[in-house]
């Protein structure tokens, strides 16, 4: 694949993480229930592990993802690092966060689910960017 | 310039900047997250052998207190925050259970309000909560015991956690984080409430279990006040 179909992929994939984090942030911030089909979303968003010294995991999710983004329109060997970077740190972080919906809170959250399978799909194509 | 940054020594730098954020975000989480929940953790337990003692071996499924098959209901519409529904559950209550519920005659099932203010509906959603545990009325009978003055900062997690302390067998962390999905619960009892045009608090309603439950007005807040309308219906 080349650079342009693999940044054409990290910015999709970058672009709907947006939309899901933004939407979380939405609602963190509005107090809106979540549109949730496994109930366990309000339950997760108001558990200890929503936040990171204050900072609402989602708000966390809506930079990242906006910076991976902002990776994917630059060419380089910098953007290239960086993106992987994010990437990686991201997916590595959401392990956490699902093992923590899965074990110590007890209640699953779709959205994050829909965020853990965009991060995770993000990080083949970030990578296979900087192997080239 | 940046010919360096590719290849494997790209792909190690992203790894170990990757392996950086990741843990520098799970430490934080971890740390930031158990401050939460270590630190008020020494807080005294409370005085719950009363209420042990009371509630122990009585069967309980979420919001009811006594055997499924008891052939008389209860419904016992209270504000966690209201001072009368304090003093009844004080006075009247144990002296049911004792009477009436131990027995295998009667069943409670405490239909909860939060018309007083935002502490009552904390206090409501983690007794529902509790209530996924079997271990409603143990919470509920903790906190009129040590209730204090309406919306006065008395009902917070640190009170919820307290009082989860001294409830044997209820995984506390489990009960305030389940809160949140008992938006049903209020919602039922809220409903419940309106149709019977109850607008106070403690209310009562009583009848066969499964039939239709009469509005009871009692005249004090002891035991008395109830029994004759449980007697009548035992005696049907």
């Amino acid at each position: 694949m080349s650079d342009r179909t693999l940044r054409l992929f990290v910015g999709a994939l970058a672009a709907a993480g947006l939309l899901v984090a933004g939407y979380l942030t939405y609602a963190r911030y509005s107090d809106t229930t979540i549109t949730c089909s496994s109930g366990g979303c309000e339950t997760v968003q108001k558990s200890s592990y929503a936040t990171v010294a204050g900072i609402p995991v989602a708000v966390l999710g809506l930079v990242g993802y906006a910076a991976i983004l902002a990776t994917a329109f630059v060419v380089g060997d910098v953007a290239r690092a960086a993106g992987a970077a994010l990437a990686l740190g991201g997916f590595a972080f959401s392990m956490f966060l699902l093992y923590a919906q899965l074990v110590p809170i007890d209640a699953v959250c779709d959205w994050c689910v829909a965020n853990d399978v965009i991060v995770t799909l993000l990080v083949p194509f970030t990578v296979l960017r900087l192997r080239r | 310039m940046k010919e360096w940054l590719r290849g494997p020594r790209a792909v190690a730098l992203a790894g170990g900047v990757a392996a950086l954020i990741a843990a520098t975000l799970v430490g934080v989480s971890l740390v930031s997250g158990s401050d939460e929940t270590a630190a008020p953790a020494p807080a005294a337990a409370l005085d719950s052998a009363e209420t042990t003692q009371l509630l122990k071996g009585i069967p309980q499924q979420g919001n009811a207190l006594g055997r499924p098959d008891a052939p008389v209901t209860l419904a016992d519409y209270s504000d966690l925050q209201c001072p009368y529904c304090a003093a009844w559950t004080q006075e009247a209550f144990p002296d049911l259970v004792r009477e009436y519920v131990r027995t295998g005659k009667l069943r409670i099932e405490f239909r909860g309000l939060a018309f007083l203010g935002p502490e009552s509906e904390t206090g409501l959603r983690a007794a529902l909560a509790a209530g996924e545990q079997g271990k409603l009325w143990q919470v509920v009978h903790l906190l009129y015991r040590n209730q204090g003055p309406e919306n006065s900062g008395w009902l917070t997690d640190d009170t919820l956690r307290q009082v989860g302390a001294s409830v044997d067998g209820l995984n506390v962390e489990r009960m305030l984080a389940r809160r949140a999905a008992m938006t049903p619960g209020l919602e039922k009892a809220q409903a419940a409430a309106t149709a019977a045009g109850i607008n106070g608090t403690p209310s009562f309603e009583l009848g066969p279990t499964g039939g239709s439950l009469q509005r009871v007005q009692i005249s004090s807040l002891d035991a008395q006040a109830l029994r004759p309308a449980i007697n009548q219906l035992l005696a049907r």
